[in-house]
């Protein structure tokens, strides 16, 4: 094995400093949302943000400890890694409750949160046995193992219960996607289970692709349901006051326009045709799910459509115009172009109190309502910058485990950027998870950094691996 | 490898909910405005500031409207801990049910929210929210209270502003305030449920002038409803700018004086500063005291006696009262007979009794003696001329074009129109013209004969007091006025430009003097009618009328009317004087309280204090002669 000269000689850079940007704004957006004029130093820290600071320190510290640890023990300790965060999540549950779950452990404000190292432990054990050399991805066995690893913990989970970290850790279904697991066994077996033998059904399209087909009806069914309740006005057609079924379709259909545009510049000469086409039957299988989710739903009895409400949050507050979410809607479409100007966020500041956890899982809010689209816009780009990032950083590996592991990094990451953002505009349900290196904790903050530094060392090794 | 192709799915995912963010950031922050609307209701509250309104003066600098500080005893519920209903309700000294009523009211006033997602309706009372459980309490009241609320956790008081009036005098004229309608907030974005608006006199007549300007704070409100901070910073934030002082040209010693004179009585005076048109004194008798007008509690308490009072203190009679004015009117039929050349100023006619009553007294040789003697049948004579003057061959024809002319003239000296002064509920009077007779009788149908009696300021002819002031101002001025007003200068102002506006009557400067000396002779000769409007070293120039008046067909006590101004030469004030049924003629009663108040005003102080003594002691309570 050859060793580099220096130990951040092939550092990714470009994603470190991304990380280390979020990382300031988030610390900045906290500081100005708990800002208590009596306690002027962010560095003071009995304040919130003195606190953030100092979790900031710890992680960068671990992190650093991460970087100098040669990545190769993760791969070979894949198991006891796992077995551990599993074990934790079973001590927390007999851990006291606090706030209606069991998910700390430690004393107080030090205590760490179990599930959020156990995405860790969850990826590195997934790379592990997705990365072995002789797996068949097509086989049973293999979708089931690749599954009960990520049950185990979504379980334990769910018993805290902890919904948010339970829905994420669905983002690894993604990475079994990618590592070309198939669920024509899944499908076969709930087929046989009907009364007709299905004995030529060998491998699908269906099969090959569940997840992400699973993921897009899910996201449109949602943000379906979610407008339903609202009359949208295109302001575009003059007003045009539409009910929420008909403004899904439009916006489908821009979404549809703008991939088909998208598609063209990225593809070769000859598959340019093929992206019209593309777009065309995205746009007409999209609608078509949206209308009949509406149609379904519209069909559905009083009390399940309560249900199905209540899951999505839209039956939080008895008074109805006053959930959460249209609080945060509040402070983020109040923003304007350009915001409202740094600790001038009247909504959602921590003072005013009218959105809760606005320094935690709302804390886009604040971000939003100061810097306005100008901001938010900003944000999104960084995000989708780190998102990209890791993907490439990913697809260089030249080992199987690394890849699997920077992929599911990525989906992590995306699946916390996609819901906490969603949840302040009206694209998902209230979820209470933070924004990654943004939200103000102790828990989140490390585990992402370690979660990171994990990947960036990985990446930094990358040519010492010989395999 | 072989599903390398798939990182394309994933990318493609990422990047869709990149983009179908950012359309869906840009549409809510810089598109659509229900959110900045949203956020306003939430917590963005506009915060108005009403400044005090404009002080008042007189003539003199003496302030006379003011504001006072009060106090509201405010209630949040959701502060209020097992409220011992009985002890607060002794403390504020209602009865327990009054308490109980007194939630009822606030909640049921705050009215219901409809929300058109869930249909629900929810009432917009907030247990969070502070409101006035009493309004309007005076510093003693709140001082009796203020110590104990200690003991009533959710009751706190609270500052307000209201009008304050430290002479007890002019109510009439300073009119009071009283809370906005509906259509007044509708019509005018500058008052809000709870604002008050002038109702009455210069109150209402100037009120874009005293309310000022109003400023506006943003400030930022948390969930408790809890003031966080500005909004911004204040950036968006204007100061309320108090309007500035305005001056009267009344003088409230005068005024006060005034309405002493005419206590026990019914009636009227009005005291004009004929070189400018300032009102120096409008008395209404009875009148009351306008503390008794401020705030809806005192309204409340008191608005209804002062309605219901047989004496209606609240009708402004200098202004809306239309009375027969009598022999006054007498000075304009002998200066338009004049102008018309029908008489000259040297013109007799016989005190033929035979065609209308009289007095006894000598022919009337001039104009001047017939003013001096007030003779019936010279003026008989005389407005027959102007009416009649033969210019058609038919009487009834040639009464028309005469009429006409006539009320062109009474019209020129502010009489049966409408004087444009700047308070409200003005009438015009009656002088009647063509068209109203034409009504009673038919066109063509009445003659001067129908209709002499308003020769002498009897039948048809009304005028308010008012407008006798003004015909006084007048013939101080040897023939023209200007509008009587009360405003002065508002601020750095002058008065309304309306208020500068000479106007002149259609009668000639010469023909003034012999109408005068007989005004003159009237309080100075033997035989005039007025002898006891004499001051010491103030030549005062008068005329009395006494108007005959009815209820059904029972004659009741005359009316006593005098007009006057004084001095003869440089006049400083003109004055009416209208006191109803007080019997005898207008020189028993009315001419003594004209130049008590002329005397009051020109020297500063009363010497003649017999008279005095005499005309606040009478009580002249009316009934049948």
């Amino acid at each position: 094995m050859r060793k580099n000269d220096s130990l951040t000689g092939n550092l990714d850079w470009p994603l470190l400093i991304a990380i280390l940007t979020l990382m300031f704004m988030g610390l900045m957006t906290v500081y100005s949302v708990a800002f208590d004029p009596e306690h002027p130093s962010i560095f003071d820290f009995s304040q919130k943000y003195g606190k953030q600071v100092m979790w900031l320190g710890i992680s960068l510290f671990l992190g650093t400890l991460v970087f100098l640890i040669d990545s190769d023990i993760y791969r070979k300790f894949a198991v006891p890694i796992y077995l551990s965060v599993i074990a934790m999540l079973v001590i927390v549950l007999f851990m006291p409750e606090v706030n209606g779950a069991r998910a700390w452990l430690g004393i107080g404000s030090m205590g760490i949160q179990p599930a959020e190292f156990a995405k860790i432990g969850t990826a590195i054990l997934l790379a592990r046995y997705l990365g072995s050399t002789n797996l068949r991805s097509q086989d049973k066995m293999t979708v089931l193992i690749a599954n009960g690893i990520i049950l185990v913990p979504m379980a334990l989970i769910l018993l805290q219960p902890d919904a948010g970290t339970f829905i994420v850790f669905t983002s690894f279904l993604f990475v079994l996607y990618r590592e070309g697991v198939s669920y024509d066994p899944i499908i076969l077996a709930l087929l046989n289970l009907l009364p007709m033998r299905w004995l030529h059904f060998k491998q699908t399209w269906l099969g090959s692709h569940f997840i992400p087909i699973l993921f897009v009806v899910i996201f449109i069914s949602v943000t379906t349901l979610l407008l339903s309740q609202e009359t949208i006005a295109i302001e575009m057609f003059g007003g045009l006051e539409v009910e929420g079924k008909w403004g899904m379709v439009f916006f489908l259909g821009i979404i549809s326009l703008v991939a088909y545009f998208l598609m063209r510049s990225i593809f070769a000469r000859r598959d340019r045709r093929r992206a019209a086409t593309i777009a065309i039957i995205g746009f007409v299988l999209a609608s078509g799910l949206a209308l009949v989710v509406q149609l379904g739903f519209d069909e559905l009895a009083p009390h399940q459509k309560e249900r199905i409400e209540l899951v999505l949050g839209l039956r939080e507050d008895p008074d109805g115009d006053d959930y959460n979410r249209n609080r945060a809607m509040a402070a983020v479409g109040s923003g304007g172009l350009f915001g409202k100007g740094y600790r001038n966020a009247s909504v959602s500041s921590v003072r005013t109190n009218h959105v809760p956890e606005s320094e935690t899982d709302f804390i886009f809010c604040p971000f939003a309502e100061e810097w306005g689209f100008a901001g938010t816009i900003v944000l999104v780009f960084i995000y989708l910058f780190i998102l990209l990032r890791i993907i490439m950083i990913a697809e260089r590996q030249k080992a199987a485990f690394n890849r699997i592991y920077a992929y599911a990094v990525a989906m992590i990451l995306f699946y916390h950027f996609a819901i906490n953002i969603g949840m302040s505009i009206e694209f998902m349900p209230v979820i209470g998870i933070p924004l990654p290196f943004f939200s103000y904790g102790g828990s989140s903050m490390m585990s992402f950094s370690i979660m990171l530094f994990i990947l960036l060392k990985l990446d930094s090794q990358r040519k010492d691996v010989l395999n | 490898m072989k599903f390398d192709g798939r990182k394309y799915v994933i990318i493609t995912i990422f990047v869709l909910i990149g983009i179908v963010y950012s359309f869906k950031l840009f549409y809510m922050q810089v598109v659509d405005d229900e959110w900045k609307l949203r956020a306003q209701q939430i917590a963005e509250k506009r915060r108005e500031i009403t400044p005090p309104r404009a002080v008042v003066f007189d003539r003199n600098g003496n302030k006379v409207v003011s504001n006072k500080t009060y106090y509201n005893l405010m209630m949040v519920e959701a502060n209020i801990e097992k409220l011992d209903t009985v002890a607060f309700a002794k403390l504020i000294g209602w009865t327990v049910q009054e308490v109980r009523d007194r939630f009822i009211e606030i909640v049921e006033g705050e009215g219901e929210y409809y929300n058109k997602h869930t249909g629900k309706t929810t009432s917009n009372y907030q247990r969070i929210r502070a409101y006035p459980f009493i309004k309007e309490l005076t510093a003693e009241e709140i001082s009796r209270i203020a110590p104990h609320l200690k003991n009533f956790k959710g009751f706190y008081e609270e500052v307000s502003s209201m009008r304050d009036y430290p002479y007890a005098n002019g109510a009439n004229i300073l009119g009071y305030l009283a809370e906005v309608t509906q259509p007044e907030i509708d019509k005018d974005p500058f008052y809000r449920p709870g604002s008050r608006i002038g109702r009455a006199g210069i109150e209402r007549y100037y009120e874009d002038y005293f309310r000022g300007k109003k400023g506006v704070r943003y400030i930022v409100t948390s969930a408790m409803n809890n003031t966080v901070g500005s909004f911004e910073n204040g950036k968006y934030d204007t100061i309320a700018v108090q309007a500035p002082a305005i001056h009267l040209g009344l003088d409230i010693d005068l005024q006060a004086y005034g309405e002493q004179l005419m206590q026990g009585k019914k009636g009227c005076i009005v005291a004009i500063e004929p070189s400018t048109g300032e009102i120096l004194a409008l008395v209404s008798s009875p009148s009351y005291d306008p503390n008794l007008l401020v705030g809806n509690r005192k309204i409340r308490e008191n608005y209804p006696m002062l309605v219901n009072d047989d004496n209606k203190p609240l009708f402004p009679r200098p202004l809306a009262s239309e009375y027969m004015p009598g022999s006054t009117l007498k000075l304009v039929q002998s200066l338009i007979g004049m102008q018309e050349g029908v008489i000259t100023k040297d013109s007799g006619f016989p005190c033929n009794k035979s065609v209308v009553g009289c007095h006894n007294h000598p022919s009337a040789q001039s104009v001047t003696q017939a003013v001096q003697m007030s003779c019936n049948p010279y003026f008989y004579a005389v407005t027959r001329r102007i009416i009649q003057q033969g210019k058609k061959r038919s009487s009834f024809e040639d009464s028309e074009i005469g009429l006409a002319k006539w009320a062109e003239y009474m019209h020129s000296f502010g009489l049966g129109v409408k004087l444009e002064t700047d308070i409200t509920g003005l009438r015009s009077g009656v002088i009647p013209d063509p068209a109203y007779y034409d009504k009673w009788y038919g066109h063509h149908a009445w003659k001067f004969s129908t209709i002499r009696s308003i020769s002498i300021g009897q039948g048809e002819v009304q005028l308010t007091p008012l407008q006798l002031a003004n015909l006084a101002a007048i013939m101080a001025n040897r023939g023209w006025y200007y509008t009587p007003h009360f405003v002065k200068s508002i601020g750095e102002d002058g008065p309304l430009p309306q208020f500068l506006e000479k106007h002149y009557t259609m009668v000639d400067r010469k023909y003034f003097d012999p109408v005068i000396e007989g005004m003159r002779r009237v309080v100075w000769e033997p035989g005039g009618t007025a002898r006891r409007a004499r001051i010491d070293g103030i030549t005062v120039c008068g005329k009395t009328g006494t108007v005959e008046n009815y209820i059904g067909s029972i004659k009741q006590k005359n009316h006593s009317v005098f007009i006057a101004f004084a001095p003869m030469d440089n006049p400083q004030i003109a004055i009416s004087v209208f006191i109803e049924n007080a019997g005898g003629g207008g020189g028993t009663w009315s001419a003594p309280t004209a130049s008590l108040m002329i005397e009051k005003y020109i020297n500063g102080e009363v010497k003649s204090t017999a008279k005095e003594e005499r005309i606040m002691n009478a009580e002249l309570k009316g009934g049948p002669k």
